[in-house]
């Protein structure tokens, strides 16, 4: 079970950013692990915390909150709130022990396909190494 | 001590829904046993003489005056529950202009459970004399200190004196030394992540989603909650533990900026599971935009 454990990540991109990322990541065919599903979303800005609690509720190992680098939010400033948002919501995951790293906040434009490839590369293989997220009293 | 604040608010109420500046006053009546009080709300000038203040004045009452918005008001407030009332008038959810508050200084309320614990059997009085506590017990009487027997939260109090009146019954306490508030959230932090996820499991494992700490909290005003699954719910029915785990963590962090620790939460918990550390979590952390 352990050698076989694919682990589901949930992805919230960005409209304008990282999900046009994400795009041309499939468009130049780059290859990248299929363990994430993704929701389009307007802004990374929209992401209530509550989304990504109800995600991890739902099954899901880790969530990627991905949106426009520092200063290109298409809301002027959608992205710094999201920031703030996922920061402190991280510190309270990781208050109940839930590992921070289950939940990935990544600036990725809408050109840098290979930089959305490796950004879930890499979640995908550090999610991989943590295992199943069990909140059940063991 | 008690007794005589207990007059002068007796007189005070009285006073104020007679002359009708205010159409309700809002304060504590005895409860089913003589260490609970119930919120208690007087409309007439005779209602007044049930008001009680004794040691014991533990619920929060800015939840009560929510249930009557629109209406001049007057209240009893202890400092705690001032500092509830003053959020609730910055969050738009009550009109200072139609409060009258009655601050009463507080040195503390005394933990009914911690009594009923001295005690032993069931209390039959309970009585002040100065800074002791008086419990009777059939025709037993036995003096215990209030310093000891005070609530967690009472312990950390800042605010003896209330920051918001119309009038101040009792005088202001001096300024005790305080404990370390954040000491409990610094204690589980030291552990490491699979140690808190052990204590959380745990704890959280004996919540059986019933609300109540949604309920009473003063802070949690909305009408339609996001959080709260409807009884016929399969996850309210299973406890599903990644159910529980979102709810306490969303609960916590919609009251960002908003808790003010009166610790109701963890008061009514029927299970006692530490609430307020979650509340104390946030408060360190400081709320998002």
């Amino acid at each position: 079970m352990e050698a076989t454990f694919e682990p589901k990540i949930l992805g919230m991109l960005c409209s304008w950013c990282a999900y046009a990322g994400a795009d041309t990541a499939g468009v130049s065919r780059t290859q990248y692990p299929p363990n994430i599903r993704i929701v389009r979303v307007m802004c990374s800005g929209r992401i209530d915390p509550l989304f990504i609690a109800r995600a991890f509720e739902s099954g899901a190992d880790g969530v990627l909150v991905a949106g426009c680098h520092s200063g290109d939010c298409h809301y002027i400033s959608g992205n710094e709130y999201a920031k703030d948002r996922i920061t402190s919501f991280g510190g309270m995951l990781d208050f109940f022990g839930i590992d921070q790293r289950r939940l990935k906040l990544a600036w990725v434009s809408a050109s840098e396909g290979t930089r959305f490839a490796a950004v879930v590369a890499e979640m995908t293989e550090e999610l991989r190494a943590l295992g199943p997220l069990k909140l059940k009293v063991q | 001590m008690a007794t005589q604040i207990e007059d002068q608010l007796r007189a005070r109420a009285r006073a104020l829904l007679a002359e009708g500046t205010v159409e309700l006053f809002v304060g504590y009546r005895q409860g089913s046993n003589p260490l609970r009080v119930a919120p208690f709300v007087a409309r007439t000038p005779a209602e007044a003489e049930r008001l009680v203040w004794n040691a014991v004045c533990v619920p929060n009452l800015a939840g009560t005056l929510l249930k009557h918005v629109g209406k001049r008001v007057g209240v009893a407030l202890k400092g705690c529950d001032v500092r509830s009332v003053v959020q609730l008038i910055s969050q738009r959810q009550l009109e200072r202009g139609r409060l009258h508050i009655v601050g009463v200084a507080c040195r503390g309320m005394a933990d009914p459970e911690q009594l009923a614990a001295v005690a032993g059997e069931s209390v039959d009085d309970l009585a002040q004399d100065g800074n002791e506590l008086l419990l009777s017990v059939g025709a037993e009487l036995s003096r215990h200190p209030q310093d000891g027997l005070l609530l967690a939260k009472c312990a950390t109090c800042t605010s003896q004196t209330p920051e918001l009146y119309d009038e101040l019954l009792g005088e202001a306490a001096p300024a005790a030394p305080v404990a370390d508030r954040l000491a409990g959230v610094r204690a589980l932090e030291s552990l490491d992540a699979p140690g808190r996820l052990a204590f959380w499991s745990e704890q959280l494992s004996k919540c059986t989603l019933c609300y109540a700490c949604q309920t009473v909290c003063p802070l949690c005003y909305c009408k339609q909650c996001p959080l709260t699954l409807s009884r016929d719910d399969p996850r309210r029915q299973t406890r599903e533990p990644a159910s529980v785990f979102s709810y306490h963590i969303m609960r916590a962090y919609h009251l960002a900026g908003r808790c003010t620790g009166c610790d109701e939460c963890e008061r009514v918990c029927p299970e006692n599971i530490p609430l307020s550390l979650i509340c104390r979590k946030i408060e360190q952390d400081g709320s998002p935009r």
